[in-house]
C-alpha cells in the first residue's frame, strides 16, 4: 500500500522515489499522518497555485504552521489583503534597490570565503551560514557592528530551527515554538529601533510604509518581518547547500560552471528544478473538489508537492537527471501563482555572486560523505551539513 | 484574436494568433515562446514576461497601473519606456500585427 508521511526521516533524506509512485499511482492521496492531501503532479500544482480563491493560504502555507502567522504574512493571505501587504512590502525589493547590493553582497562572498580557507576539508555550510547572515543582514538593514543587539551565528541559528518540526509529533515542538518567540522578540526590537530612527533599509521602510493612508498593523509589520528573516536565511541557505551538494555530486557540471561561470544561472535554474530546498507547501480548501476520482472536502488542507512537480516527466523529459542544458522553464522552485517567491531576484542574485566567488577561492571539490544527514522539516529539504573536500 | 509578432533577442520571430482575452503572456508560454518566462502564471508576482512594445504601437495599448510599473522594476534586463508585462496585455482584435521585442533574460 502506498504511505506518504512528509515528517518521515526517510522523506527528509530522498522524497524523490515515494514522489513518483505518487504522481503514477495516487495523484490526488490522502496523507492520513499528515492529515491532508497531497497533489504531486506539476500541471495540478500549477492549477492550486493558480487558483488562490479555492486553494486558500490563509489558515498558514507551512505544513506546520507557526502560532498565529496566518493571517499576517504574504504567504498566509490570500488577495486583496495580500495585495495590499505585497504592494507595501515589494518596492524594498526592486532592482533599483538590489543594484546597490550587488557589490556589498561579493565583498561578503570573498571574506566568508577566506575565512573557510587554509582546510583540507570544509562544512560547506559554514560559508552559506556566514555569506547568507551577513547579506541578509545587510538586505534587511539588520543591525551589525556597533549597532547589533545579537551575534550573527544565533540569527541564523534560530531561523533554521524555526522552519523545523517534530519528526515523531508531527507538528512544532517546544524548540521550534522557542526559536519563533525568540525572532518575534528580535525583529520587535529592531523595528523599534528603525521607527525611532529611519535608515534606507527595508525594515524602516517597511516599518513606516503608507500608501494612500493605509499603513500594516502592528502585527503584519512583525510577523512578516520575523517571516522575511527566517525566509531569507533558511531559504537562501538551504538552497546554496542544495546547489552545493548538486555540483559536489555530478562533477561535470561543477567543472563546466567553474571554467565558464556565467552558466551558473543554468546550474541554478536547474538546481531550483531538479530539488529546491523549499519541497512542499501547505493549502486549505474553500469549497469540495474533484480530482482524479478523489473527493476533497472544503476545509481540508492540501500539500503542494513542488518538488514533486518540478520531477513530472510529463513537464519535464527525463525529469530525474540533472542537466546543466535544460534551461527549465516554468519550475516550481520559486513556486508559483500570486505566491510565487518575492525573494526570487534577490536570491538568484546572491546565489549567483556568492558561487562565482566561491569558485574563485575553492575550483575543485568534491564531497566527503554519500550519505547525508537532512533537516527534519516537512515544508524545507537541505542537508545539515555537506562536507567537501578541497584539492 | 490578434495575430502578436514576438521578437526574441537574437532576432528569430513567431507570429502567434493569440485568443481574445488571453494575456499576450499565456499566448506566448502555450506556444514556446522562449524569452517570456511568465514565472508566476500572471499573477503579477514577479517580472519574468517582460517585453518591449513597438514604440510606434505603444499608446494604443490601456496604460500600465502602478503595481505593474512597480512590478517592472524587478525585471532583470533595462527597462524602456516601451516595457511592459506582457501579462497584462489583454489580446482583442484591435492588437492585430502588434509586435513585442523580448529582453535577452528574464532572470
Amino acid at each position: 500500500m502506498l504511505h506518504f508521511d512528509p515528517f518521515s526521516p526517510q522523506v527528509d533524506a530522498d522524497p524523490f522515489p515515494i514522489y513518483r509512485r505518487l504522481r503514477e499511482e495516487a495523484p490526488c492521496f490522502w496523507s492520513p499522518e499528515a492529515q491532508m492531501w497531497v497533489l504531486s503532479r506539476y500541471a495540478d500544482i500549477v492549477n492550486a497555485g493558480q487558483d488562490w480563491q479555492t486553494y486558500s493560504s490563509a489558515s498558514g502555507n507551512m505544513m506546520t504552521e507557526l502560532p498565529n502567522r496566518a493571517g499576517a504574512t504574504l504567504g498566509t493571505t490570500d488577495p486583496p489583503r495580500h495585495d495590499r501587504l505585497r504592494a507595501l512590502v515589494q518596492y524594498a525589493f526592486t532592482k533599483r534597490g538590489l543594484e546597490n547590493l550587488g557589490e556589498p553582497m561579493r565583498a561578503i562572498a570573498r571574506a566568508a570565503a577566506e575565512e573557510v580557507r587554509g582546510e583540507k576539508i570544509i562544512d560547506f555550510k559554514d560559508f552559506s551560514a556566514k555569506f547568507t547572515v551577513r547579506t541578509l543582514m545587510a538586505a534587511l538593514g539588520l543591525p551589525t557592528g556597533d549597532e547589533a543587539i545579537v551575534d550573527e551565528d544565533t540569527v541564523r541559528e534560530k531561523a533554521v530551527i524555526m522552519v523545523q518540526s517534530d519528526p515523531v509529533t508531527r507538528s512544532k515542538g517546544p524548540t521550534h515554538l522557542a526559536a519563533f518567540n525568540w525572532m518575534q522578540d528580535y525583529a520587535a526590537k529592531v523595528i523599534d529601533m528603525r521607527r525611532k530612527a529611519p535608515r534606507n533599509d527595508l525594515i524602516s521602510n517597511f516599518a513606516t510604509a503608507e500608501i494612500d493612508g493605509d499603513r500594516l498593523d502592528e502585527r503584519e509589520v512583525l510577523l512578516t518581518t520575523t517571516t522575511l528573516i527566517m525566509a531569507g536565511v533558511e531559504s537562501l541557505g538551504g538552497f546554496m547547500m542544495m546547489l552545493a551538494y548538486n555540483l559536489s555530486s555530478f562533477p561535470d557540471a561543477r567543472r563546466t560552471v567553474v571554467e565558464n561561470p556565467a552558466l551558473l544561472p543554468d546550474a541554478i535554474e536547474e538546481s531550483l528544478r531538479f530539488n529546491t530546498s523549499a519541497q512542499r507547501f501547505k493549502r486549505k480548501l474553500t469549497r469540495d473538489v474533484e480530482l482524479h476520482g478523489q473527493t476533497m472536502r472544503a476545509g481540508d488542507f492540501v500539500s503542494v508537492a513542488y518538488g514533486s512537480g518540478n520531477r513530472d516527466d510529463r513537464q519535464f523529459p527525463d525529469a530525474d537527471r540533472y542537466d546543466l542544458a535544460r534551461k527549465p522553464r516554468g519550475h516550481l522552485g520559486f513556486g508559483g501563482g500570486v505566491h510565487a517567491c518575492l525573494g526570487s531576484t534577490v536570491a538568484r542574485l546572491a546565489t549567483k555572486i556568492a558561487f562565482e566567488e566561491f569558485h574563485k577561492a575553492f575550483p575543485r571539490y568534491e564531497r566527503v560523505h554519500d550519505q547525508l544527514a537532512w533537516m527534519p522539516s516537512s515544508t524545507f529539504r537541505s542537508p545539515l551539513a555537506l562536507e567537501l573536500a578541497l584539492n | 484574436m490578434a495575430k502578436i509578432t514576438y521578437v526574441e533577442a537574437d532576432g528569430s520571430s513567431n507570429t502567434i494568433e493569440v485568443p481574445t482575452g488571453w494575456s499576450l503572456m499565456q499566448g506566448a508560454v502555450s506556444n514556446g515562446v522562449k524569452g517570456i518566462v511568465g514565472e508566476c502564471g500572471g499573477s503579477m508576482a514577479c517580472a519574468t514576461c517582460h517585453c518591449y512594445v513597438d514604440p510606434a504601437r505603444f499608446s494604443e495599448l490601456p496604460k500600465a497601473d502602478a503595481s505593474e510599473i512597480g512590478m517592472l522594476e524587478l525585471a532583470a534586463a533595462d527597462v524602456k519606456p516601451n516595457s511592459r508585462l506582457s501579462c497584462q496585455i489583454t489580446s482583442s482584435p484591435k492588437l492585430d500585427g502588434l509586435v513585442l521585442y523580448l529582453p535577452a533574460t528574464q532572470h
